[in-house]
């Protein structure tokens, strides 16, 4: 139980937030840890570095885009609570992090050693995530056609991860996704995305 | 050429969170798209469930106890409860552990 002395709704200590990724107008993510400035590794190398300074929960994901992704899944005239977007920030954390550790899991069971989409889908229908794995196909198969004739990632091996290539440009174009809720209403959540792309089936994604 | 990977957040910072969880050694680039996109969709879903459903005081606004609540009370977000434990005054919890206090009291 959480105690609020003082009885107001904002408990968000920010020395705990530990690191918040800041937008910068030349398009890098700069963390700032508590002890020193670092900069973003993009690269493997980089790696051992930057988990020595942070601690597993205290790296997030930009508040600017989380929030911005919950500003369009609410009606428009609908308010989000600044501590409530802190919060889906730390929750998006833990949410990666409790798929990965499953993916993890079935990974090294098989005795492999990279997880692939395989094991990130297969964990998502495992904890409670299935409604996702359709629509999650679909994106696949759209990004898959658009690194056509891209040969991979420049600077990254085979079977490694995505480099700064894919990090998000701005967005302006929204793709409308519909959404059933638990009450079977209908919601329209508008997904950021640079190309119009009308996805039939992902307007069937059932939270319930 | 616009982008048309179709992505709204940083790749590269999911891929930190990733590499963060133990035993981790690499990651492929479908399973890197497919977490952030999954991410996205997690984003929206936990919002709008909780803006929904939502016990807060305002209906069209979502507050930390929406998402407190939703976590509870749905069981795809019960995986949340640690990290969103629900926020009560002082007195009420000392209130509420007199009464359970009594309530043991008549056993």
């Amino acid at each position: 139980i959480n105690l609020s002395m003082d009885g107001d709704s904002s408990t968000t200590d920010a020395s705990q937030l530990g690191i918040t990724g800041e937008y910068m107008a030349s398009g890098h993510y700069v963390l700032q840890s508590q002890d020193d400035d670092a900069e973003e590794g993009m690269g493997d190398h980089d790696d051992g570095g930057i988990k020595e300074n942070f601690r597993e929960q205290d790296i997030y994901l930009p508040i600017a885009n989380v929030a911005r992704i919950m500003k369009n899944a609410v009606p428009q005239t609908g308010k989000i609570a600044k501590d409530a977007k802190e919060c889906v920030q730390e929750c998006v954390s833990e949410f990666i992090s409790f798929i990965t550790s499953e993916a993890s899991e079935r990974c090294h069971q098989e005795k492999r050693k990279t997880i692939n989409g395989e094991d990130i889908l297969f964990a998502m229908s495992t904890l409670g995530f299935d409604m996702y794995v359709e629509p999650l196909k679909l994106y696949l198969q759209k990004f898959r056609e658009a690194m056509k004739g891209e040969k991979g990632i420049p600077g990254v091996a085979v079977g490694e991860s995505l480099g700064e290539d894919l990090t998000e440009d701005s967005f302006t174009n929204p793709l409308p996704a519909g959404i059933i809720t638990a009450d079977g209403q209908q919601q329209n959540v508008m997904v950021y995305t640079t190309s119009y792309q009308q996805i039939p089936t992902v307007q069937q994604i059932q939270f319930s | 050429i616009k982008n048309k990977k179709n992505i709204s957040l940083p790749i590269s910072r999911v891929r930190l969170i990733m590499k963060s969880s133990p035993d981790v050694s690499s990651i492929n680039q479908d399973a890197l798209f497919l977490t952030t996109k999954a991410t996205e969709l997690f984003v929206q879903h936990l919002a709008m469930s909780s803006f929904n459903n939502g016990a807060g005081k305002e209906t069209n606004s979502l507050s930390y106890s929406d998402l407190a609540h939703t976590a509870e009370e749905t069981e795809t977000f019960h995986f949340l409860t640690d990290i969103l434990p629900k926020k009560i005054l002082a007195r009420d919890y000392l209130k509420s552990l007199e009464q359970m206090q009594e309530e043991d009291a008549d056993f």
